[in-house]
């Protein structure tokens, strides 16, 4: 095989669409390894098909095979995952509030030194305002979420670090 | 009504979804942190946690569900089946924040949830009620007074009592004195508490049940009955419709019943009215279940209904113009549940690792699991509901054990196998048990 520049194409395209990882060629003194890029698939071996298209008819529909599930712990990898840095979740559904009323200041703003017991936020559900209280000492790095944003049960809220 | 936010999970939960979504509704789902993964969550239009796994602290918390409809603009909640579904507080709550609660009006769910209340509501609309002592009886004379009056044999039972302690049946009068001292002695002993009621026993009773629709504004239809009498401990295995031993007139005389006493509290929504029936074909009211039940779909299949579309409509405020919808053809539902049925039917939660479900013509799978979810051992273990339709109930058999030979799920244990039995026992096959069947019942183990 020469250096041909078509063939070398549609190699690619073959180890592309096979989904394999590697092909090596090789003749007389040609050698051309050609390397996929893997896939970010979080069960995908070196050289495993992608599951849900070398599966036979027994699995279940596509959708829940297809993607797996992104949990808030990875969605949320970037904030409260440094060291020293933890999150506030929110113990229930309801509708964040920043500050006590309206036209008051928020209790609490980034850079804000906080003690256990001081609270944070308040949510809303059902008319009761609820309000949420620290459980660690640390400063406010993030506020997550934004006023009147409704907010569901272990949704991230602050990142409070050390 | 626009949006309408499922407080439930599970194979209900996806069930009342699709529905919504034929009739062009927008949909909440609300799920616990073990119920991320869930069909239900996936399919409807948005979804909101509202707590973590135990029930107490997610499904069957008020003021999260509230919120989640508050947060979600939802119009309207469906129950579901148990959970909230007949907690008249919940329905009240749900008037009080302008969310249409599916279901009937929080007074109707209290009444038909206080037992001797419903009975006595059933017995003045006309419908054959157990009969009995009214509440405790005083001493020995009122029993026997009560007791001829019912007609023997008759259970003595403590008001007290529970788990089949402090009861007696009494075949005849020269026996009653004695067993109803023998009661009251082990009533004191067992619960503090000797007082004991009077109800005739029902030899040999089978569950058989009739599902009714009310619009609350004076229309009550019934959709036939389902029988229900295999039963382990008192939970449903199998359910069918129509009823091996109903023929029109029996049918009609049930419903008809059933339906006076729906009219009596003016019910609005699907109800279900049970009733025992006795080797004479006698039958007694039981109970009113005021929601939407598991085994509904062999109703649907057989009246060629969608019963959740009737909640919706007439929780919307439609009246209701059909008449009554009689069964055509046969069904049968078996409910699969993750459990070992060779080990006492204990528990078998885990992951599923290979998950294909029957088809084929008349053949439905309501179900809420796949491939690669893994059952959580915290809620109850029913993991899908097999149905088939077919024209008469020889077929219907057929059919179901094809399906259940069809029916692969590996990583647990199922009940697969002891339905695949249970519809080659010959006295299932002929129609012919009641509710203790299942007691005499004998699983040949596997090989």
């Amino acid at each position: 095989m020469d250096m041909d520049l078509d063939k070398i194409q549609r190699l690619l395209e073959i180890v592309a669409d096979s989904g394999m990882a590697e092909v090596k060629v090789e003749e007389g003194d040609f050698k051309l390894t050609v390397r996929a890029t893997p896939k970010v698939e979080a069960n995908s071996g070196p050289m495993m098909m992608a599951p849900p298209q070398a599966a036979p008819p027994p699995v279940a529909s596509a959708a829940p095979a297809a993607a797996p599930a992104s949990s808030p712990a990875s969605e949320a990898a970037e904030p409260g995952s440094g060291a020293d840095e933890s999150l506030v979740l929110a113990p229930i559904v309801g509708t964040f509030y920043a500050a006590p009323s309206p036209d008051a200041d928020p209790f609490v703003t980034v850079g804000d030194r906080v003690e256990v017991g001081q609270t944070l936020c308040i949510i809303e559900a059902m008319k009761l305002m609820n309000e949420i209280q620290a459980e660690e000492a640390g400063t406010v790095k993030q506020v997550l979420v934004q006023n009147a944003e409704p907010v569901e049960y272990d949704q991230p809220l602050f990142v409070i670090g050390q | 009504m626009k949006k309408v936010l499922i407080a439930n999970r599970g194979e209900i939960a996806l069930r009342i979804i699709r529905t919504c979504r034929e009739m062009g509704l927008q949909t909440v789902a609300v799920y616990s942190t073990a119920d991320r993964d869930t069909l239900a969550v996936r399919f409807a239009d948005e979804a909101v946690c509202i707590g973590p796994a135990p029930s107490a602290q997610s499904y069957l918390k008020i003021p999260a569900i509230i919120a989640a409809a508050e947060v979600t603009g939802a119009d309207a909640v469906h129950p579901g089946y148990g959970f909230l579904s007949e907690n008249a507080e919940f329905a009240r709550i749900c008037d009080d924040h302008d969310l249409t609660f599916i279901g009937p009006k929080p007074e109707t769910i209290s009444k038909m949830g206080d037992k001797s209340v419903a009975k006595e509501t059933m017995r003045s609309a006309g419908v054959p009620v157990v009969p009995g002592s009214d509440g405790a009886v005083a001493d020995v004379k009122e029993g026997l007074a009560a007791a001829r009056e019912a007609g023997f044999p008759v259970m003595i039972k403590a008001s007290a009592g529970g788990g089949g302690r402090g009861m007696r049946m009494a075949r005849d009068e020269s026996e009653f004195e004695r067993l109803f001292v023998a009661a009251s002695t082990e009533a004191t002993n067992a619960f503090g508490d000797g007082r004991l009621y009077v109800e005739k026993f029902v030899e040999e009773p089978r569950h058989i049940e009739i599902q009714l629709v009310g619009d609350g504004q004076g229309t009550v239809v019934h959709f036939g009955e389902r029988e229900c009498s295999i039963q382990r401990r008192h939970q449903k295995l199998l359910e069918e419709a129509p009823s091996p031993i109903l023929d029109e007139d029996l049918r009609k005389r049930m419903g008809d019943a059933a339906i006076a006493g729906a009219l009596a509290v003016d019910y609005r929504g699907a109800g279900t009215v049970e009733f025992l029936v006795d080797k004479n074909r006698d039958f007694y009211f039981m109970e009113m279940n005021t929601r939407i039940q598991v085994e509904h779909p062999v109703t649907e299949e057989v009246t060629d209904t969608d019963l959740i579309e009737w909640q919706l409509r007439v929780a919307e405020g439609e009246t209701i113009t059909s008449g009554n919808h009689l069964p055509v053809g046969h069904s049968i539902e078996c409910r699969i549940n993750a459990e070992d049925p060779f080990r006492n039917f204990s528990p078998s939660p885990g992951k599923i690792t290979a998950f294909h479900s029957p088809k084929g013509r008349g053949v439905r799978c309501d179900t809420h699991v796949y491939a690669g979810y893994t059952v959580p051992p915290t809620y109850d273990s029913m993991i899908a509901k097999l149905i088939v339709r077919e024209t008469t109930r020889d077929r219907a058999i057929t059919k179901m054990l094809r399906a259940l030979d069809e029916f692969i799920i590996e990583g647990l244990k199922t009940t697969v196998p002891f339905h695949q039995q249970l519809l080659q026992d010959p006295r299932f096959l002929a129609g012919d048990f009641d509710t203790k069947f299942l007691e005499r019942f004998e699983l040949t183990q596997e090989g």
